[in-house]
């Protein structure tokens, strides 16, 4: 019987990674499950990415030697990949197979192709237009915007939008919205004939600092201080992302934002909640028109094990099929000509089709061609935010600018780029571990041989306690920290092996780095707020120990924010900050006592964050504290009675005492917490505005994550260890000695 | 008489004071929490209102129903409570076991050691993380439970906790106890741990919310939807320039209550662990 059995060929499974939401994975899944049933014997697994996380998934995955067959990438970091030679060209496989490339829009088809070499099949694109609210412009008697309409026209349109409606003497409806963010005003710059760098892009001197670029940007920064018909100081929120809410609900005219914002407004519309038209940007007179657009492609390692195949896979994934089956959930237009149409016919608005139309106007950004053009975007928009929030010159900020720029593409240039398959770092970082595991069992056994005979016993029953949480050390922080401080006098960028020496340079950055002093000293203002936090913590759980009706319920209450999601929290306590209707304002007003900035002002937007701390940290300090009180045997504070001491002198004398240990432990741990904060900076504040709110953390993310510097973020990650170190020695030194009780 | 009845008056008011401000401060705490609740019932384009709106204009249950059927929440939550429940066993008895050693038992190198523990809090997560992950994943540990939950086995701010609490103990019991011919193992589970009820229930809870909560490692260390917690599951709703705010909002509320449950109940353990009138007599 079984020599007439055929044996079934061995699966061959082909992971895909892509980002998306919640709709996105489901039909993502389906049409891999689709090309799974054209090809036998092949199974695809989807692997979707949080969008917000997508780069550290992938780029873990890659350092670790296994990334996927196929993934998607935005055009911003496709040329990291490409320069790096890991991507296949995937021409000679489309000529092969004679997969039709016209079907997609040419400059959409160009972002992912170097010469002749294609190293993407397109999926999508965002072209970048105005959004006008067409409630507002009815209401207000005015024409909507067109094709062809100028600069002078946009200005005139924002200010006869711009006005204070309730007749309090502030505005609380503005014509329009600026925001600092390189990739939403790029395009401005374009049609005034400027750019940001030179046509090769490799350098941005005499382009950032041009007279038609910075007329442009000057022309942006005036709507918000010169007209005041975009919001500027009075809105936190327009700075934290809020410029879409308050789009959505009436209080700005215009907006420019991506195509990526259309899904959203369609479903308001269909429910008649939203009227909202699309127009082309406005162009300055004597300017041509242009806008831009952000893509993402499928693209293939060159270390996958299935070349063929995956290729395959991506031509599948960026082809008509599945660009149909995509219609429903994408929020950017497809790729591919017919499919965009389609797309187009279907929306009962007509917004579809003015983006549409848009694109043959739409040109590459520089983030397609120019690597690490996140450190670009960040140095110019620092420019722009010490104009708007310091006063400072332009022209001097954007030379200042365009000079650090051509420094770092200088550097950039100096580095060989070594071409080299991705190789595993799997081994290499278990050098580490085993380095660090035999130090250990070394320091372990010399103790015991060391150890007095009397000694000896308790120092191995110690080592027994420990061992379980060391191995755990050892595996998860030690080896870790080893190879982070290898790394510190190394360069690596996470994609690629190679790791070349570079001494101190990394160290010697960091303190010529006025930004990481500038965070160094935010972070240190920030850990203010810790004996703040300390002393409320305290005096709500002493109240908090009493035996009174609903104390359970109390408690509950101060643990929630431990608890609730950040965002709720983020998002409530921006509105509190607000300026204009926060309730912090609406209750200073009521007092006559002035206004106070929150968020949106350098000079208050730190203490605002620590306000918050405070207020987030009350209920878990509390907790800590109320488990230290709990340990406090009762016969003290009776024997303490009777001598009759009062309240306060128990206080001092009975509680404080023997809270030391449990209060130590709560210093120690919410200063270290403290000089590492992050979450709150990178989801309130990004680390503005003007940089007021960097710390040292998000600087460290940044240069770790979003500029590939793993060297230099380990190397700050080292120098903040040490400076917490000296700080934690001073307490253990000045407090640690005298916490043991008997 | 009358300084009786003006002090007694005095103490009332500054008591109910005391409680008002107790009372609103607590209340503060309250307003994120109402805030999840109700944008979680809204329409999307409520949520943008500014200012915020705090009461929905009608209760979309159907918030609730998509969001967790729209990805497989029921999987979600069962790898969370895995996750979670195994991370606070594995910590309760390795954060003790370490923190009895540092505060109970004068052994050679014991300060120096505990130096180092205290030290290893002070590097950030962002920079160790990944070497982490590439030890994990060289161990074949990706998408596995044991990949999710060894990350959280133990924790030096536990250690640092319990080793706190334990200082305070009474050096009378555990001599006793020495006399009496008990072993140091036994000290620390019959003596030691019964004794610190408050310190145990606090790390509980505070290790249950941080792994049921946790994101970037359970995100870093699988790539199977089938394997990720509830954390993640979440972050699907935040697009990178268009979120599902109510959605997002329901499934942060079932997300946050079991913690919330927890805590209410495990208050009692808070309830005096030492009652020692007797000792001194």
């Amino acid at each position: 019987m079984l020599y007439g059995r055929a044996w079934p060929a061995e699966t061959v499974v082909l992971r895909v990674a892509n980002w998306g939401g919640a709709e996105e994975v489901k039909s993502e899944q389906a049409i891999a499950d689709e090309f799974a049933r054209r090809h036998p014997g092949v199974e695809v697994r989807v692997e979707s990415i949080p969008a917000s996380n997508y780069k550290e998934k992938v780029l873990s995955a890659i350092a670790a030697g296994s990334p996927p067959d196929v993934f998607l990438l935005d055009s911003v970091i496709m040329p990291t990949f490409i320069n790096r030679g890991l991507l296949l060209d995937l021409m000679p496989f489309a000529r092969a197979k004679g997969i039709d490339l016209s079907i997609y829009f040419p400059n959409v088809l160009k972002i992912g192709m170097r010469d002749s070499a294609l190293y993407a099949f397109p999926k999508d694109f965002n072209p970048i237009a105005m959004y006008y609210n067409r409630r507002m412009f009815d209401e207000a008697g005015l024409p909507y915007p067109q094709r062809g309409w100028t600069w002078e026209d946009y200005l005139g349109l924002a200010k006869q939008l711009t006005k204070d409606v309730d007749g309090d003497g502030r505005t609380d409806q503005f014509g329009t919205a600026f925001s600092t963010y390189l990739f939403y005003w790029q395009p401005f710059v374009w049609m005034n004939n400027g750019d940001i760098l030179s046509p090769d892009g490799s350098k941005a001197t005499g382009y950032l600092n041009s007279p038609a670029t910075e007329e442009a940007v000057q022309f942006l920064i005036d709507l918000r201080v010169k007209h005041q018909v975009a919001p500027h100081a009075q809105y936190a929120a327009a700075e934290s992302g809020g410029i879409t809410r308050l789009f959505f609900t009436g209080r700005i005219g215009m907006v420019v934002s991506g195509h990526w914002l259309l899904t959203t407004i369609q479903e308001y519309m269909r429910r008649g909640e939203l009227e909202v038209g699309v127009a082309p940007l406005p162009t300055p007179t004597g300017g041509k028109h242009v806008t831009v657009m952000y893509e993402a492609g499928w693209c293939v390692p060159k270390g996958t094990p299935h070349p063929e195949l995956a290729m395959e896979l991506a031509a599948f994934l960026g082809g008509k099929w599945a660009g149909m089956q995509r219609i429903e959930s994408l929020i950017a237009i497809p790729a591919i000509v017919e499919v965009a149409q389609k797309q187009a016919e279907l929306d009962p608005f007509g917004l579809e089709q003015v983006f549409l139309d848009e694109v043959p106007y739409c040109r590459q950004p520089w983030g397609t061609v120019v690597e690490q053009f996140r450190r670009v975007e960040e140095l110019v928009k620092d420019a722009v935010d010490l104009v708007l929030y310091r006063g400072w010159d332009l022209h001097a900020m954007f030379t200042d600018a365009a000079r650090k720029i051509d420094q770092e593409f200088a550097e950039a240039r100096e580095t060989p780029v070594v071409a080299a398959k991705p190789g595993s770092e799997r081994g290499f970082v278990l050098r580490f571990l085993f380095i660090v595991g035999l130090v250990s069992l070394s320091a372990g056994l010399a103790n015991l041989v060391l150890a007095r005979h009397r000694e000896r016993r308790v120092t191995a029953e110690g080592y027994a306690f420990l061992l379980p949480s060391f191995a755990h050390l050892l595996v998860f922080v030690l080896a870790p920290l080893l190879f982070s401080l290898y790394l510190s006098v190394h360069r690596w960028d996470v994609i690629m092996p190679t790791k070349p020496f570079v001494g101190l340079d990394n160290y010697r950055s960091i303190f010529t780095d006025r930004l990481f002093l500038n965070a160094l000293k935010n972070t240190a203002l920030y850990t203010l707020q810790v004996p703040v936090a300390m002393t409320i913590s305290l005096a709500v759980a002493m109240m908090m120990n009493q035996r009174i009706k609903g104390v359970n319920l109390l408690r509950t209450l101060y643990f929630l924010p431990s608890v609730s999601s950040f965002v709720a929290i983020a998002m409530v306590w921006q509105w509190l900050y607000e300026p204009q209707f926060g309730l912090i304002n609406y209750l200073l007003r009521l007092l006559g006592l002035g206004t106070w900035s929150g968020l949106s002002s350098p000079n208050t937007a730190l203490v605002s964050l620590m306000v918050m701390t405070i207020w987030m940290q009350i209920g878990y300090q509390m907790v800590i504290f109320l488990a230290g009180l709990q340990g406090i045997p009762d016969f003290l504070y009776e024997a303490a009675i009777i001598d009759g001491a009062n309240a306060w002198q128990r206080f001092r004398r009975v509680t404080l005492p023997l809270l030391k240990p449990t209060t130590f432990f709560i210093l120690v741990t919410a200063i270290i917490g403290s000089f590492q904060v992050f979450t709150s900076v990178w989801v309130m504040t990004q680390g503005g505005p003007a940089r007021a709110t960097d710390v040292v953390v998000y600087h460290i993310y940044q240069n770790a994550w979003e500029y590939l510097r793993m060297g230099r973020a380990s190397a700050m990650a080292w120098v903040l260890f040490s400076i917490i170190l000296v700080i934690t020695l001073i307490q253990f030194r000045l407090i640690g000695r005298r916490v043991e009780y008997s | 008489m009358k300084a009786t009845r003006a002090q007694r008056a005095a103490k009332v008011l500054g008591r109910v004071l005391i409680y008002a401000a107790l009372l609103g401060l607590a209340l503060s705490m309250l307003v994120p929490f109402i805030w999840m609740v109700m944008t979680s019932f809204m329409n999307e384009l409520e949520v943008s209102q500014y200012p915020p709106k705090l009461w929905p204009s009608r209760f979309l249950w159907s918030n609730y129903r998509e969001a967790l059927t729209l990805l497989p929440f029921g999987r979600f939550f069962l790898n969370s409570i895995i996750m979670s429940v195994g991370a606070v066993v594995l910590q309760l008895l390795v954060c003790s076991m370490a923190a009895f050693a540092f505060a109970r038992l004068h052994f050679r190198g014991r300060d120096r050691l505990f130096g180092l523990y205290i030290a290893t809090m002070m590097i950030p997560v962002i920079v160790t993380i990944i070497p982490a992950f590439l030890i994990v994943d060289a161990f074949g540990w990706v998408n596995t439970y044991q990949g999710l939950i060894l990350y959280f086995a133990s924790s030096v701010w536990g250690i640092f906790l319990l080793r706190q609490f334990f200082l305070t103990l009474p050096r009378d019991l555990e001599d006793a106890a020495r006399i009496d011919g008990a072993s140091t193992f036994h000290i620390y589970w019959r003596i030691a741990l019964p004794l610190s009820k408050p310190a145990l229930a606090t790390l509980g809870i505070f290790s249950f919310m941080a792994v049921w909560r946790d994101f970037l490692w359970s995100l870093i260390v699988t790539t199977q939807m089938d394997m990720r917690p509830v954390e993640v599951g979440i972050a699907f709703f935040h697009n990178m320039h268009v979120t599902k705010w109510p959605y997002q909002m329901a499934a942060a509320v079932c997300v946050m209550l079991p913690i919330v449950g927890i805590f209410f109940v495990a208050q009692r353990y808070f309830v005096r662990g030492i009652t020692l009138t007797g000792l001194k007599g």
